[in-house]
């Protein structure tokens, strides 16, 4: 009715597209980093704004497991390309970030910087730190997975998100916080400034013929994301080898059905 | 060549030389590093050379018992059975011969290692200071015996006619300079000249024992037979040819010190002594071609309190400037209360920095700029969570195959190695994540003793085991570990849920060692 008041038809598409340009700038999500980079890639075939995890922005990985947490989270800073630093919040019983298994997720020792923070505001004051500098291409905070530690950990709140994530608007780089889902479950995942937020569970590894038991298989959730459409579940294997992400087109349907946790948070 | 007394006008300013010959430095090394081995025994070195254990350097008692170099170790213990044997390793013996160089400088500036075990000092006009090259000799003599170090001596006017001098002689002889041919003359050729074995058997069978047969022999033929090389020393030792002298150089002095006119207390002082300081150290950093990795400044009060101040960089530097920022954000942590009176900086840790590399930082392309910004960005950034109380740490590869052994923790300011070759290939999948101390599992259902479990119970819940892989079997590093340390069978475990992780089993244990992607 009032495009054709105006009498010249517009081009919806360009309309919007320029709209969400205008916001996305606004909100500084796309924005290319220090270096003319472009956002991190993720998976070949994942509906993302701009294509990737944008860089100068915190991203949220909820995981089931530390293992694909973890192993995904390498990937995505490896990707970054620079050097990154891994800050781990809790005491000696916490696992260790491995070397030797991150350099398999395509994380060289030689980008690598270990954090280990006793205290939590510790942690995100070093994650802070790392964010806000221009040197580093990408941090991630892992809060302590041990569940009675994890309360106390749980100061993943708005103001801290937010915190970060004009840190990383300062910095470039690109930060990830690798969380337990275990909180997520329980109902104290409270709003976060991040850009995105996923959620990533471990599948049982088909032995078909491509690809054998060695190909870890993760089931993947977009859960949230700024200027952007959530999606997934989608089933995605690692394949060490090349260094890549693959989406598992025929087993796709499958995941979804995994265990039933598809409420949008 | 004239007698004893005639001085040959063709040298214009004759050299000294002292030689210094240490015929058991290896052993009298080892006595001074290991004090507590027993004096009354004695002591040779070994060394595995091709499928043969040799014995490399005897003590005086081992020589006194019939030891010599080159003897096999099983004929050394059978002819002495309270031998001490200890590995040879002449890096550390040749690191001890440039120390002791160094030493030798307290006579003259110009002392050099003459290797494998001897010293020459060139003492051309430094001899009178002691009260003449016989005193020198002498002193020189007495204080490595009070080092425990056997030595002979001698002086002569080329360097490898005194070392031939120390070599063969036993009297410690100082030699007239101008008849070095005179006095080589008489020596045997094996100590003079240092000739293999091989080369002094032929000449034995020709005859030819001694430095004067060989001087009076035609030079063409014995070059023909022999190679040049042997004429090269015999002409060095018979004084006709000059060797070059490599005097051992003093590692750089890396620490700048001034004392103040008066205690100084503002920040502002500081800033200036700490700028002074700076640019005096990096000027000598740039003459030794060396880069800071860790600087200190220390901070004497005039009550006689000492504080001190650490900044490490990312990357070599030797820029004031550079430097001046890093402490910058550490100054306020001086406590001056009265003053400091002296103030003193020094590079703790130094890389070999080739000039024109500081370019980015003044001069170079925006490129070379934006590292070297980078790198003193990231320094800042460690060393300021360093001070926080956190662990900051780089890693550094290790090829070892046992898990625990595969990282080695570095400083934050390290660089890491490269990765060797295969280092986290060998295995099918590695765990992201390690535990510390594995968590012990229980298996519910185990079909067979030696079979995997069906079952595991973890953290109180009981998981199906829906695939296993193993056992990939890791056996103790025996040389290094315990001897009670269990062998470890390795599996890839999946459970229903999906969770992959890392397990092993030593003896009738199952534990949790990692997180697999």
């Amino acid at each position: 009715m009032s495009t054709a008041a105006l009498g010249t038809p517009l081009d919806q598409a360009a309309v919007l597209a320029a709209l969400r340009a205008r916001v996305a700038r606004l909100e500084g999500v796309g924005r290319g980093a220090r270096h003319e980079d472009g956002p991190v890639p993720v998976c070949d075939g994942l509906p993302l704004p701009g294509g990737g995890l944008s860089r100068a922005a915190v991203h949220e990985v909820l995981a089931t497991a530390p293992g694909c947490g973890s192993a995904f989270c390498a990937v995505l800073l490896a990707r970054a390309g620079g050097t990154v630093l891994w800050i781990a919040s809790g005491g000696k019983d916490e696992p260790l970030a491995w070397p030797p298994g991150l350099a398999r997720c395509g994380l060289a020792p030689a980008d690598l910087v270990l954090v280990r923070a006793e205290r939590w505001p510790d942690a995100l004051w070093a994650m802070e730190e790392a964010l806000r500098c221009p040197a580093v291409t990408g941090a991630l905070l892992a809060p302590a997975w041990e569940p009675d530690r994890q309360a106390r950990d749980g100061g993943v709140d708005l103001t801290a998100t937010r915190r970060l994530q004009l840190a990383a608007k300062a910095g470039g780089a690109l930060g990830l916080l690798l969380r337990s889902d275990t909180a997520g479950e329980r109902g104290h995942l409270g709003p976060s400034a991040a850009a995105t937020r996923w959620r990533i569970a471990p599948l049982p590894a088909t032995a078909s013929a491509d690809q054998g038991a060695d190909v870890p298989r993760w089931r993947l959730e977009l859960l949230r994301a700024r200027g952007g459409v959530p999606g997934g579940p989608w089933a995605v294997a690692w394949h060490e080898a090349e260094r890549r992400l693959t989406l598992d087109q025929e087993k796709g349907a499958a995941a979804g059905t995994g265990d039933g946790r598809r409420a949008r948070r | 060549m004239t007698g004893q007394s005639g001085r040959v006008p063709a040298a214009p300013a004759p050299r000294r030389f002292l030689a210094l010959h240490l015929p058991e430095f290896a052993t009298d090394r080892l006595r001074r590093a290991e004090p507590n081995l027993p004096r009354d025994r004695p002591l040779a070195t070994w060394a595995q050379i091709g499928s043969r254990r040799l014995l490399v350097a005897v003590d005086g008692a081992a020589a006194a018992a019939g030891l010599r170099s080159g003897q096999a170790l099983a004929d050394a213990q059978a002819i002495a059975p309270d031998l001490l044997l200890r590995p040879a390793m002449p890096e550390q013996d040749a690191e001890a011969l440039e120390a002791l160089a160094l030493w030798g400088q307290r006579y003259t500036p110009l002392a050099a290692a003459d290797p494998p075990d001897g010293l020459l000092l060139d003492v051309t006009g430094c001899a009178h200071l002691l009260g003449g090259e016989q005193v020198l000799l002498r002193d020189a003599l007495a204080r490595l015996q009070r080092a425990d170090i056997a030595a002979r001596a001698a002086v002569a006017g080329a360097a490898a006619t005194a070392a031939a001098l120390a070599r063969a002689r036993l009297d410690n002889p100082v030699a007239v300079s101008g008849i070095e041919a005179v006095v080589a003359a008489p020596l045997p050729l094996g100590p003079a000249l240092r000739l293999p074995d091989t080369v002094l058997a032929d000449l034995a069978r020709l005859g030819l024992r001694r430095v004067g047969d060989l001087l009076r022999q035609p030079r063409a033929p014995l070059a023909r037979r022999f190679g040049p090389e042997l004429l090269d020393r015999l002409d060095a030792v018979a004084g006709r040819r000059a060797e070059p002298f490599r005097s051992a150089l003093p590692p750089p002095d890396l620490r700048v010190a001034r004392d103040l006119m008066e205690p100084i207390v503002t920040r502002a002082a500081i800033e200036a002594a700490l700028d002074r300081l700076l640019a005096a150290l990096c000027a000598r950093l740039r003459d030794a071609g060396l880069g800071a990795r860790r600087v200190a400044l220390s901070a004497w009060r005039v009550d006689g309190a000492v504080q001190e101040i650490v900044v490490g960089t990312g990357m070599p530097s030797r820029e004031p400037a550079h430097l001046g920022r890093l402490f910058a954000e550490k100054l306020g942590w001086l406590e001056p209360g009265l003053g400091f009176e002296r103030m003193a900086s020094e590079a703790w840790a130094t890389d070999p920095m080739p000039a024109g590399r500081q370019q980015g930082f003044g001069l170079g392309g925006t490129e070379a700029r934006d590292a070297a910004r980078e790198a003193e960005a990231l320094g800042q950034l460690l060393d300021r969570l360093g001070q926080r109380g956190l662990r900051v740490r780089r890693v550094a590869p290790v090829a070892s195959h046992w898990p625990e052994r595969m990282v080695r923790a570095l400083d934050p300011h390290a660089s890491v190695p490269p990765m060797p070759p295969g280092w986290a290939a060998r295995w099918p999948a590695m765990p992201v994540l390690l535990l510390r101390r594995p968590e012990p599992l229980e298996a519910v259902l185990m079909p067979l003793p030696d079979g995997l479990p069906l079952r595991l119970r973890w953290r109180g819940e009981v998981h199906r085991v829906l695939h296993a892989e193993g056992p990939r079997r890791l056996e103790p590093e025996w040389w290094r570990d315990r001897s009670d340390l269990l062998r470890r069978d390795y599996h890839r475990v999946e459970l229903s849920s999906g969770v992959r992780l890392w397990v092993y089993r030593a003896g009738e244990r199952w534990l949790l060692h990692g997180h697999l992607p």
